[in-house]
């Protein structure tokens, strides 16, 4: 797919995402190619602005950060932080004309887990709506 | 500690308007501290900025450092070896920052991304409060540790005003009435007898009396 | 024309005192001022003229006062805090006492940021026990602060406010007490609608002596609708109006209000001068300045003592 190429996903998970192992990032790394970037992290509530910033600085059209289901945070929480995080985050860049939807955020529901492959399927979907960044155009 | 907060983006962008060559410099004390301006804020700011400059179609050159303290000169000085790369400075520092930098290097022009605030605290995580004005001559021994010229709204020595209700400040119930504050706490320690003194008024020329202030110490020096 | 303070007679007279309450216009015309001059010629003692009440810009209290004064009344000049440094503050008090002003209220002011000027400086360089010391010292001493000596010193008789109503309560008359003992002779208190609070409250300076040290006059203000008597209840500070009062005022219809208002306050003042310790009343009918003829008759307080 053409238009697939054309976007970058930068893709942040939490390591408790369910189905999140060393395989099956090899897995969506082979099917979407340049496509999207995986980072795993210890938990979302390590994640800063700026690691968001620079990836759509330097190379993603989009972010999406996947965290572990509300109430589970192993750190009890991270995922709450990474919300504040993302709600900063995209306050920064509607501050310079670009579109908040270019940083997306799914948080884990504890009664559905989803594998790691559903929710960047779910993220690619979300990505191609968008056009290409204007900050890489 | 200093406090500041960030300027808004286009404010910043107007500023910077007129250089190609711009260092967003940082400064890892105070507004570190306070999430202003410290090595984090350096970067996302600069960030922000060259994603802005890119899709404008800009061609300017946007590069960040943050010292150790920015209105220190041995720390200053560690600008000297590339400073003459850029045509301007963004600096992220306090009033004091952006000056001793200025002072320094009087050919660059020198802009402030930050608006410097109040002398403060941290009271929780992402949450300062102003505690001081710096006024020369500390009271704070009769007030319980609460300073009124700091903390109430009409800097009243023998307050409290007839406008506080239920300990909250009439400008704005959010603010919590230092003299209730004083009032109760002098109360814990037995000592309310000591606000039926009157206290004078207070000598300003302590703070304002001869310019800009300066401590001249002798055996601090080389 | 006798130039002393009509106030002040009145009071070491042993008389019960009326004061009301003249805003200057948020203009230059003096025939607003001398308008409501006539409006309390006669009904009352002395006029309090207020400093830019509520941080709102108006004509100066001292141009208000003199406008006054030469129209035959006598003035209380309000004098706050907030706008002027020592510097400005002393040398306005022997302006005023030059132009014949001859009562001074020291207060500390409404807060800049609720009124038009929101952007100002706020200056608050002394506070108003402060301001009342500096004014005695020029009165009895005739000396400003830091000492130096006055070509000649003002004539005032020296007045501060009180808030039986803020909190904490029980620093209340601590508080008034440290005013009396800066050298307030008299005493305008907040507007009075809980009396049981402002009974609870004199007995307590009573009993510090406080009631014998200074003239303490009770504040009171006609109500002219349920909506201003929530207004005052909920967005002014240091205002107490019980529910009682409220429904009251919602439990006539709606032309009867301000007449029901009128009625509250004359029984507020009937009740005042009951209070031991109590030597007047202050009248502060906003912008309703008519009004005050009318209540004073009612509460009994006609005529007023003349002087030659």
């Amino acid at each position: 797919m053409t238009s697939e190429q054309k976007r970058t996903l930068a893709l942040y998970y939490c390591q408790n995402v369910p189905a999140s192992g060393e395989r099956e990032r090899q897995d969506l790394e082979e099917k979407y190619g340049r496509g999207i970037r995986l980072f795993t992290v210890p938990c979302s509530g390590r994640l800063e602005p700026i690691h968001l910033l620079l990836a759509l600085e330097e190379f993603a059209d989009v972010v999406f950060i996947i965290t572990c289901p509300e109430g589970v945070c192993r750190y009890s929480e991270g995922n709450k932080r990474a919300k504040k995080r993302v709600e900063k985050t995209r306050a920064i860049i509607a501050s310079i004309g670009l579109e908040v939807e270019r940083i997306g955020m799914i948080i884990g529901s504890k009664e559905n887990p989803i594998s790691l492959a559903d929710h960047a399927r779910a993220a690619m979907e979300r990505t191609l709506k968008l056009p290409p960044s204007p900050v890489h155009n | 500690m200093i406090t500041g907060e960030q300027k808004p983006i286009d404010e910043i962008r107007e500023m910077i308007a007129p250089y190609k060559r711009i260092l967003v410099l940082g400064c890892a004390s105070c507004v570190a501290e306070c999430a202003a301006g410290g090595e984090k804020e350096t970067a996302m700011l600069a960030s922000t900025l060259r994603m802005a400059a890119k899709m404008k179609g800009e061609d300017v050159l946007i590069e960040e450092k943050t010292l150790d303290r920015q209105c220190v000169r041995d720390f200053v000085i560690l600008l000297d070896d590339i400073i003459e790369k850029y045509d301007a400075v963004l600096s992220l520092g306090c009033g004091a920052g952006v000056q001793a930098v200025a002072e320094m290097f009087t050919e660059v022009p020198i802009i402030p991304a930050i608006n410097t605030e109040f002398l403060g605290e941290t009271r929780d995580q992402g949450y300062w409060v102003e505690s001081c004005l710096g006024c020369g001559d500390c009271m704070l021994h009769h007030f319980g540790g609460i300073c009124p010229v700091a903390r109430c709204s009409k800097q009243l020595l023998n307050g409290p005003c007839g406008g506080s209700m239920d300990g909250r400040c009439e400008i704005n119930p959010d603010v919590k009435c230092a003299w209730h504050l004083i009032v109760d706490r002098l109360t814990k320690f037995g000592a309310l007898d000591r606000l039926e003194n009157i206290y004078p008024p207070k000598d300003w020329s302590r703070k304002q009396g001869g310019g800009p202030r300066k401590i001249v110490r002798e055996d601090q020096q080389k | 024309m006798n130039n002393s303070s009509k106030l002040k007679r009145v009071l070491e007279g042993g008389g019960f005192a009326v004061t009301a309450e003249c805003g200057p216009p948020r203009g230059a015309n003096s025939d607003v001022v001398l308008k409501k001059a006539e409006m309390l010629r006669n009904n009352v003692d002395a006029v309090n003229v207020t400093d830019n009440q509520t941080a709102i810009v108006r004509m100066s209290s001292i141009a208000a006062c003199s406008l006054l004064k030469t129209a035959g009344l006598d003035p209380v000049l309000q004098m706050v805090v907030r706008d002027r440094n020592r510097i400005a503050l002393q040398s306005d008090i022997l302006g005023a006492s030059a132009l014949g002003i001859r009562n001074v209220l020291c207060l500390s002011g409404d807060h800049h940021i609720f009124g038009n000027q929101p952007q100002a400086m706020g200056v608050f360089d002394l506070d108003s026990i402060q301001f009342v010391q500096v004014v005695r010292t020029m009165r009895d001493e005739g000396k400003i602060l830091g000492g130096d000596d006055l070509s000649q010193p003002p004539d005032l008789f020296i007045g501060a406010a009180a808030n039986p109503f803020a909190d904490p309560f029980d620093f209340r008359v601590i508080r008034l007490a440290k005013k009396i003992r800066a050298g307030a002779d008299f005493i305008q208190t907040q507007c009075i609608y809980n009396l049981d609070r402002f009974e609870r409250w004199m007995g307590m300076a009573g009993d510090r002596g406080l009631t014998d040290k200074a003239y303490i006059l009770g504040g009171v203000t006609p109500l002219k609708s349920p909506g201003m008597a929530k207004y005052m209840k909920n967005k002014v500070s240091g205002m107490d109006i019980p529910d009682e009062i409220i429904k009251r005022m919602e439990g006539v219809p709606k032309y009867k209000q301000r007449e029901e208002g009128i009625n509250i306050c004359v029984e507020t003042i009937r009740r005042l001068r009951e209070v031991p310790g109590i030597k007047g009343v202050h009248i502060m009918a906003i912008e309703w300045e008519e009004v005050v003829g009318e209540i004073v008759e009612r509460a009994g307080l006609l005529p007023r003592p003349v002087f030659d």
